[in-house]
């Protein structure tokens, strides 16, 4: 196996993209990344696509092709990969394989979701697809339902309080406003969205006990990244590349109830238990890290399934700033799914990005985490039943 | 242009008497202080400047609402319909949101628009709220008729307080009347209906002494552009 | 008249591992052969959420959602049967019934709903 590094990234401003189709968001932010690659007309072998509803929402198929087409990629080989809202990082470990097993040189990783044509109920309903199609979607579950009962069983089993899931809310959404690709904009007001009688209808309940602003926004949006053997991205004039060190991915059963422990999300913990042996680093040797919080809760039960705070803690850690940029390890500091969004099948690659700006320390000094080396994420499945996961380690020049 | 006093007398509806919607304040997700408040008749070209950038945004029917709410402030204006209001949100004086409506009988309740110019801040939602507070506890009816013209409007007053349907044809396009009751307006309040009176002198001053209106620019971006809340 | 409460749970012939819904393998053991079972009695709430933004297909303002466990471990998703969810604690004890859960295409979708007892 090759060692595999990312030598180029790109990403477009996630929100509300009206003017733009999926294909243009996916054009756009591969187009960046290859000139972040200094590829100019070069080509590349293959082009994986992380994409979940474009069948659904855009009736739209074989994206993949579509888009070599539009990038004159022809006759690079193209695949979608569909794995939920961890499509994305389940792209970029299909593309990483390929080039690591000698396949492939060069390959483009592009994930992107056009989620705001169709309305809240829609959008809803596509996320619940993702459930067991007969014996949870039929009751009308959703996401943030899951996420909901999940929380109830959390809360009470670790002691995590509203006071913690406020604490993640209040950080992702100041980082994200610094954030000029992230879709959320506002610093939120703990006065206006807890401790006043008015947060009532600012902050109302989304599923009990979460409420609006424990839940990441619907977003439209894309990010690529370029992949090409360590060996050669080391010859390439341009800037450092990023070797991707370790990667894991692990599935759960498809219900929640069927889980022994429902508290327990096994993939999480053994995906990121793969991603670390293979890297051969533990959660400690982290400096900075992008987890999936779709939903507050999850930023802090998956810190403690990683390993870097202990069942318990991390709710606690969160509430004390541990995991604030210049804390014991910053968390989210692109702001998050919460802030950054959630267009579902782009969110693997754009914790890929955003570590990546971490490990080149090119961000500005209120978002960089000083002196990063060793980057990690977290894209989260379903609930819980395929999670993927990578460490990125800066390589020095 | 010169009334027709005479003429006027004949053209105008009759207006019901109408007690004033006391100010409140309410605190924002984002820790600004929203002022809601009465409009007066002679603000309404104050805050058309607001509304008429707005008339060119398609999203979520903005153009259709706004384009609707503009001619019914202008007759308001030119008193061309019985009984009616308008209540505004300012933050620091700038107009954020607007919501308008009238009395058909002494009883019956219409609510006409509803206009949030910043979004993602459930300005709406609490504007809304303050208009159904208005008919039922200031102006004492046991009912308002509404109808919703974008889907967001549908989920938010439907189904949040939730309305029950009737088949009584709206004014605004025929389409069956939603009805908020007095018992469903109560039943929702602790969870709709917020907002603190008396407003801090400073704050209403500020809000009462002029009607800002944001550039057409930022008006068109917090409704229709890229980034959220 | 009460609807019988149509789940087939499938507990493995070998290592007695009940699965619902159905797998073709057993998730402890890998066999293959199953014993279908059917829910017995009440159930114990496991967990649950008040669910308000609802998908499409839905109109109320928000629906009460749990997992229970039947007295023969079955574990089941349903509708609960609450007013809100002030009614619930964890582990309190609740009554299956089979209802229409939703409309679809205009036609009843049936499924679980359980109703609080104490």
């Amino acid at each position: 196996m090759r060692d595999v590094a990312i030598i180029g990234v790109g990403m477009i401003p996630f929100g509300r993209r009206d003017e733009d189709s999926l294909l243009d968001m996916l054009a756009y932010a591969s187009l960046n990344a290859l000139d972040d690659a200094g590829m100019g007309d070069k080509t590349v072998d293959a082009v994986y696509v992380g994409n979940m509803g474009a069948g659904i929402i855009q009736h739209q198929t074989s994206i993949a092709s579509s888009l070599v087409d539009r990038l004159s990629l022809l006759p690079a080989a193209a695949d979608v990969v569909e794995n939920g809202p961890a499509s994305g990082g389940s792209a970029v470990k299909n593309g990483l394989l390929a080039v690591a097993s000698g396949y492939y040189d060069y390959v483009l990783v592009a994930g992107g979701e056009k989620m705001r044509e169709i309305t809240g109920w829609r959008a809803t309903d596509f996320v619940a697809t993702m459930t067991h199609p007969e014996v949870e979607y039929p009751y009308g579950i959703t996401l943030p339902g899951m996420a909901g009962m999940f929380t109830q069983l959390y809360m009470e089993k670790y002691g995590v309080t509203r006071e913690h899931l406020l604490a993640v809310a209040m950080k992702n959404q100041e980082m994200g406003a610094l954030n000029p690709y992230a879709h959320v904009e506002m610093l939120l007001d703990r006065e206006g969205i807890f401790d006043s009688p008015h947060a009532v209808v600012n902050n109302p309940v989304a599923a009990t006990p979460l409420h609006l602003y424990d839940l990441c926004p619907v977003s439209d949006g894309a990010a690529a990244v370029i992949l090409c053997p360590l060996d050669m991205a080391k010859k390439l004039q341009n800037k450092p590349p990023v070797l991707i060190a370790g990667f894991g991915q692990a599935t759960d059963t498809h219900t929640l109830q069927e889980r022994d422990d429902p508290t327990d999300l096994k993939a999480v913990t053994l995906a990121a238990q793969q991603a670390f042996d293979m890297a051969k680093l533990k959660p400690k040797d982290i400096d900075v890290a992008e987890l999936h919080d779709a939903f507050t809760i999850l930023e802090i039960a998956e810190s403690e399934h990683i390993g870097f705070f202990k069942k318990g803690e991390g709710g606690k850690a969160a509430a004390a700033g541990k995991t604030r940029l210049g804390g014991q390890l910053p968390i989210n500091v692109s702001g998050g799914l919460k802030s950054r969004g959630h267009p579902v099948g782009a969110t693997g690659v754009a914790q890929i990005v955003d570590i990546t700006f971490q490990l080149r320390h090119e961000l500005p000094k209120d978002r960089q985490v000083k002196n990063a080396k060793h980057g990690f994420t977290i894209n989260f499945g379903g609930f819980g039943n395929n999670v993927v996961s990578f460490v990125l380690k800066r390589t020095e020049p | 242009m010169a009334v027709d006093v005479e003429l006027e007398a004949v053209l105008r509806p009759i207006q019901y008497p109408m007690p004033p919607y006391p100010p409140k304040v309410i605190t924002l997700a984002n820790g600004k202080k929203m002022v809601v408040r009465q409009a007066k008749r002679e603000d309404v070209p104050a805050i058309l400047k607001t509304v008429h950038p707005c008339l060119f945004i398609e999203r979520d029917y903005y153009d259709v609402v706004s384009a609707r709410l503009y001619g019914e402030l202008l007759a308001y204006y030119r008193y061309r319909v019985k009984s009616a209001y308008c209540l505004v949100g300012q933050v620091d004086g700038y107009l954020v949101g607007i919501v308008n409506g009238r009395m058909e009988t002494e009883k019956v309740g219409i609510s006409y628009h509803t206009l949030a110019i910043d979004r993602g801040l459930r300005i709406g939602s609490h504007l809304f709220a303050a208009k159904m507070e208005y008919h039922i506890e200031y102006l004492g009816q046991e009912e308002v008729l509404i109808v919703a013209e974008s889907p967001i409007g549908f989920r938010r007053w439907m189904i949040e307080y939730p309305l029950e349907k009737t088949k009584i044809s709206h004014e605004l396009g025929g389409v069956e009347s939603y009805r908020l009751t007095r018992d469903l307006y109560f039943a929702a309040k602790p969870r709709l209906v917020v907002g603190d009176r008396p407003v801090p002198k400073d704050l209403l001053d500020q809000a009462k002494k002029e009607i800002l209106h944001a550039d057409e620019k930022a008006i068109r971006e917090r409704i229709a552009g890229l980034k959220g809340r | 008249m009460k609807n019988e409460i149509a789940i087939t749970a499938f507990k493995c012939k070998k290592c007695g591992r009940i699965h619902y819904p159905f797998h073709d393998r057993c998730l402890e053991c890998k066999n293959r052969e199953f014993e279908k079972i059917k829910p017995q009695g009440n159930a114990k709430l496991l967990t649950y959420t008040s669910i308000y933004n609802l998908p499409w297909g839905f109109d109320q303002r928000f629906l009460i959602i749990g997992v229970a466990e039947f007295e023969n471990k079955i574990k089941a998703m349903g509708q609960i049967k609450a007013d809100s969810i002030d009614e619930l604690k964890l582990g309190m004890e609740v009554r299956p019934s089979w209802e229409s859960v939703r409309v679809q295409a205009g036609e009843d979708v049936f499924g679980l709903k359980f109703e609080p007892i104490g």
